[in-house]
């Protein structure tokens, strides 16, 4: 059974801010208003809606599909809302791929936003709520741990600078700086700016992270026969690929997204590409922080693993280059408002393809581009392969600019302040997790001092965290064991800031530890009795466990890992209390 | 639509008010082992595409489909998760396969409700935070508003939604997995005139369903021939407080595409979060001349207790083991989000 | 194995702009106590509170019209618990209510019992905020 062929027919998109007036509601209507002036389309001509918004704790508002709904356009409409974190944006296109091509409705209207800054003391906290409830969160985690740790081993493993991290920052900005909706565009910034820039969390600088934004973005897609009588140059959407890794992701090499690539394999299947390479003329990657372009652009297939660095050093991903990868100028120099950022991401290709991205062109005749977004904890891909028909693009010469941009208003940090009308309100909300047996019986092993494991007979791995099921054999798992707790450090950070962006006094050391005997890797802890400048990837640790009557079958009953040479220790150093 | 979509295995656990000792993960991967199971699949193989339906909110959790795929099979493969009810999912699983890119679709949802100490809390987290919040107004309200306003507009009267919870406990009694019983406490109004015996009360639980192209049925497929879903204006102050309005575009369109009249249903699992939505969805459907006692026979979820985001797959369960046990040949199943939401799916399922 | 459970919750904290129509209603509320919507040019729908999209064709509106202040009851409940499910003592009443000139309802207190279809007023508080509180609720007419 094979479903419809089905394509992009017109786009639009809010600016990015750092805060909007609007409520998420309206910007998904303005958005959605955009869209339909560049179609020259009526909502009535709309099926079916499709939304995706990242996480509710942004907006504030729990079933935020349903609170954005009417702004979406959706008011007595088919609608659905799928969420795929991070991943999100890009995945609009593939549920509003599927909506058509199964023939449930031959016109969808994709829209997908994000109303940051609602979230506060700063948007930034909400992502503790990401970690793991119970052997992670207690650890009092930021986000920008995660990707340092997964920064550290990419470059850790390639060997990698990071002048050709930072260029891509540079590229991305200066891109931007040619896109009507963006907020970081800089057509003066350089390599020097981004190295110079505040240390968050090692390696991991100010310069290379996009940050919060508010907005939205919305993409119009048909059937093919309801394209061709809407437009006279459809973009295909020629293939469509998603991926999800397992949750452990402790558990994973972070040095390589293979999730990125067994989604890009489905899309380039599909699509007929491949030679990825030769046949994707524009790519529009996933760049949260610098080095992630480069990372997805391996795991797209598009450069050899460790290699997509030194060609962005060399200018193969600038615009004019042979490559060109965020020609938009990519979240790091449009914005980040999440899902916004990715369906961003599909409206550039979408313009680039009809030769309608203005002073962001990309050079030639672009017939077939790729756009990725990832997500969840170094865990989805998400891939989407347009493309046009050999006479679908329109010369240069005649390139026209697409429908402007519509709101919203932003807000300054004093107006934010004294918005009247403005409401506050916490989340005031209690759960009592139960941590069932599996990890139950960790914690257990915790309080007692031992780090428990239980074993898959099937594949004959030793899984920590413990779990009740193999999730490689799908199995239930056959028996524990217990482990002792040294191990090794697969990667770490220094991290300068708390959860919620307050500066430390003293860095905190997130790693993560790969225990002896454990099949893959281990759990995410932090390191103690070691100066930031003598940790090293590799190195031997052991766990300080809390005294005995302190412990009480939590993560925290280890205190920390130190060096298990005793001559790499050094004085204790007294380190920022965490609550769970 | 041809060819046809089969339902090829069923799996659940739980349906109690609380499951102690078992964390969700380990909810799921049981449900998801005997949907394996009953469908004949090794997910790792087997299954192409796997959707759940879940809210971070319920959980406690944000980005909740990160922790999904190891409990289902799903590592590495193609997973998103619908926000919104398990019959949505489902619908999104017909997409998938019809659309090409999936030939075995599993679909899963659960209720932790005994983890979440304030439901309420939660609930009322839904309202506009500008508009209806500051009232300190419970999410709840809105039910005791629409039962009013849809008792007066239709002529229908409290007496008859009394009846609706009694009947549905009184068929919940044969049903082996309604663990609830009678109520414990006295039949008192809580959001006038709603009462806590019209109320459906929380259970855990999770169900997982497989859905798969016909070549890949097997004899007891029950075939999913129409999907609809929909809803009314998300806003208090826009929404239609009469009439299931959502439930009512959702149904034509699964009973359009599975080419079936309302008069040809023989058996109905709907929404009765309240006691009032199922007489008010058996009208939006054009169901309301339905035989009363084919309608939700497994009890609903007054009778086998309210599951959250799983409540639409807990009534395809019980639609389909209907079906496959030869008590009905064409099945309407029917999911509402709960309060404040708006949002129905449908389902047209038919026998072999 | 010992059971237990993990209490926790989520640490943060919203603050909610009310928007471009939002801010229209509530100012004029504060400011003049007066009720301000938004007329659909397209299909003549009137929203109030104050919109800039019609959810019907995504028209975009402007805060244009004033409602009310009278409106009619379309219905109401007594609310015997809170958000916590605590015994609300005494009970609170809401109800729904049309204001004149608007199709659609605004949610708040009724002061006095009121049946679906009775004619009500909204009392404002000579304090106001820009809130929905500035309004203590509806008493019959």
């Amino acid at each position: 059974m094979t479903g419809r062929r089905v394509a992009v027919v017109g786009a639009g998109m809010t600016r990015f801010v750092r805060r909007a007036q609007e409520t998420g509601k309206e910007l998904a209507f303005q958005a959605s208003r955009a869209a339909l002036n560049a179609a020259e389309m009526t909502l009535d001509q709309i099926d079916a809606v499709c939304l995706t918004s990242a996480p509710d704790a942004f907006d504030g508002v729990h079933r935020k599909g349903d609170y954005l709904a009417d702004g979406a356009g959706a008011w007595g409409k088919p609608y659905i809302r799928t969420y795929v974190g991070g991943g999100s944006g890009v995945f609009t296109a593939i549920q509003g791929w599927y909506t058509v091509a199964s023939g449930q409705a031959d016109v969808v209207l994709c829209v997908a936003e994000e109303k940051m800054s609602s979230c506060q003391p700063h948007p930034q906290g909400a992502f503790l709520t990401i970690f793991d409830n119970i052997l992670e969160r207690p650890l009092g985690p930021n986000l920008l741990w995660i990707f340092a740790l997964e920064m550290n081993r990419y470059m850790n493993r390639y060997g990698l600078e990071k002048r050709d991290i930072a260029s891509v920052a540079v590229k991305n900005k200066r891109n931007a700086a040619d896109h009507p909706a963006a907020l970081l565009g800089q057509a003066d910034i350089s390599v020097e700016d981004v190295l110079a820039s505040e240390v968050l969390a090692w390696p991991v600088q100010r310069l290379d992270v996009s940050p919060i934004s508010d907005g939205a973005a919305a993409v119009i897609m048909a059937s093919e026969d309801a394209a061709r009588r809407l437009t006279d140059r459809p973009v295909w959407v020629d293939g469509v690929g998603w991926n999800l890794d397992t949750t452990y992701w402790t558990n994973r090499d972070l040095s390589y997204p293979e999730y990125v690539e067994h989604a890009a394999r489905m899309a380039y299947d599909m699509a007929g590409v491949t030679e990825p390479r030769k046949q994707i003329h524009v790519a529009e990657p996933y760049d949260p922080f610098d080095y992630k372009e480069l990372h997805h652009l391996e795991g797209l297939l598009l450069f050899d693993k460790g290699k997509a660095p030194e060609a962005a050093a060399d200018g193969v991903t600038a615009r004019d280059g042979d490559l060109p990868c965020c020609p938009s100028g990519g979240l790091l120099g449009v914005g980040n408002p999440i899902a916004a950022a990715g369906l961003m991401k599909i409206a550039e290709l979408f313009w680039q393809l009809r030769g309608e991205a203005g002073a962001r062109q990309v050079p030639g005749t672009p017939e077939r581009g790729v756009a990725q977004a990832w997500g969840d904890l170094m865990q989805v891909g998400t891939v989407v392969v347009m493309g046009v028909d050999p006479n679908g693009h329109r010369s240069a010469s005649t390139a026209t600019e697409p429908a402007e941009t519509i709101g919203p208003t932003p807000l300054s940090d004093g107006e934010f302040r004294s918005a009247s009308g403005a409401v506050d309100t916490p989340l005031d909300v209690r759960f009592a997790w139960d941590p069932g047996s599996a990890v139950g019986a960790f914690l257990d092993g915790l309080r007692d001092g031992r780090i428990l494991a239980t074993t898959c007979a099937s594949c004959g791995r030793t899984l920590v965290p413990p779990r009740a099921f193999c999730e490689r054999c799908f199995r239930a798992t056959d028996a524990w064991t217990s482990l002792e707790a040294v191990g090794t450090v697969e990667t770490f950070s220094i991290c300068h800031v708390t959860w919620d962006m307050h500066p430390l006094e003293e860095p905190e050391l997130p790693a993560v530890i790969r225990i002896d005997g454990a099949s893959d890797g281990g759990f995410l802890h932090k390191l103690g009795e070691v100066g930031p400048d003598d940790v090293r990837i590799g190195m031997r640790v052991e766990a300080v466990w809390r005294p005995m009557e302190d412990r009480d079958g939590s993560i925290l009953d280890i205190a920390y890992f130190r060096p298990a040479d005793p001559g790499v220790r050094r004085e204790l150093v007294a380190t920022t209390e965490v609550t769970a | 639509m041809s060819p046809r979509i089969g339902l090829t295995g069923l799996g659940w656990t739980g349906f109690t008010p609380t499951t102690a000792g078992r964390s969700y993960k380990e909810l799921m991967f049981e449900a998801a082992a005997a949907a394996y199971l009953d469908a004949g699949v090794d997910p790792r193989t087997d299954v192409d595409s796997f959707v759940c339906a879940s809210e971070d909110l319920e959980e406690g959790t944000s980005i909740f489909d990160e922790y999904v795929p190891d409990q289902i099979g799903a590592v590495q493969r193609p997973v998103h998760t619908v926000a919104s009810d398990g019959l949505f999912a489902l619908a999104t699983g017909v997409m998938l396969i019809r659309s090409g890119v999936a030939r075995t679709v599993a679909v899963e949802a659960h209720s932790k409700a005994s983890d979440l100490l304030t439901q309420g809390r939660v609930d009322a987290f839904a309202l506009d935070p500008v508009l209806n919040r500051p009232l300190g107004v419970p999410a709840l309200a809105l039910a005791g508003l629409e039962m009013r306003r849809y008792l007066d507009a239709s002529g229908r009267d409290a007496k008859e939604c009394a009846e609706v919870a009694d009947r549905n406990r009184e068929h919940a009694r044969s049903n082996p997995r309604a663990s609830l019983g009678d109520p414990e406490e006295a039949d008192v109004p809580t959001f006038d005139p709603l009462t806590t015996h019209q109320t459906a009360r929380s259970v855990d639980g999770c169900v997982v369903i497989v859905l798969a192209a016909e070549e890949r049925s097997n004899p007891k497929t029950v075939w999913v021939d129409g999907v609809g879903w929909s809803q009314d204006a998300p806003s208090v102050e826009s929404r239609d407080w009469a009439k299931a309005v959502a439930a009512a575009n959702a149904a034509a369109t699964a009973f359009a595409q599975a080419g079936v009249d309302p008069g040809d249903v023989d058996v109905a699992e709907v929404d009765d979060t309240f006691a009032y939505k199922q007489l008010q969805h058996l009208d939006a459907m054009g169901l309301e001349r339905m035989d009363p006692d084919r309608v939700n026979r497994s009890g609903g979820a007054l009778g086998e207790g309210y599951l959250h985001e799983a409540n639409g797959l807990a009534r395809t369960l019980a639609a389909v083991e209907q079906l496959r046990a030869g008590d009905g040949r064409a099945a309407v199943v029917q999911s509402w989000r709960g309060v404040p939401s708006t949002s129905a799916a449908v389902a047209v399922l038919r026998s072999a | 194995m010992t059971v237990r459970r993990i209490e926790g919750g989520l640490p943060v904290a919203f603050r909610y702009t009310p928007g471009v129509g939002n801010t229209a209603f509530l100012e004029a509320v504060r400011d003049r106590g007066v009720f301000l919507g938004s007329r659909c040019p397209t299909c003549g729908r009137t929203y109030l509170p104050a919109r800039i999209f019609c959810e019907r064709d995504l028209t975009e509106l402007t805060p244009d019209t004033e409602c009310g202040p009278e409106g009619t009851v379309e219905s109401w409940t007594v609310a015997h618990h809170d958000v916590d499910d605590a015994p609300l003592e005494p009970p609170v009443t809401y109800a729904l209510v049309r204001l004149d000139g608007a199709d659609t309802v605004l949610l708040h207190r009724l002061l006095a019992p009121a049946e679906i279809g009775a004619r009500v007023r909204p009392v404002l508080r000579d304090e106001r905020a820009a809130s929905v509180l500035d309004l203590e609720g509806f008493e019959p007419a």
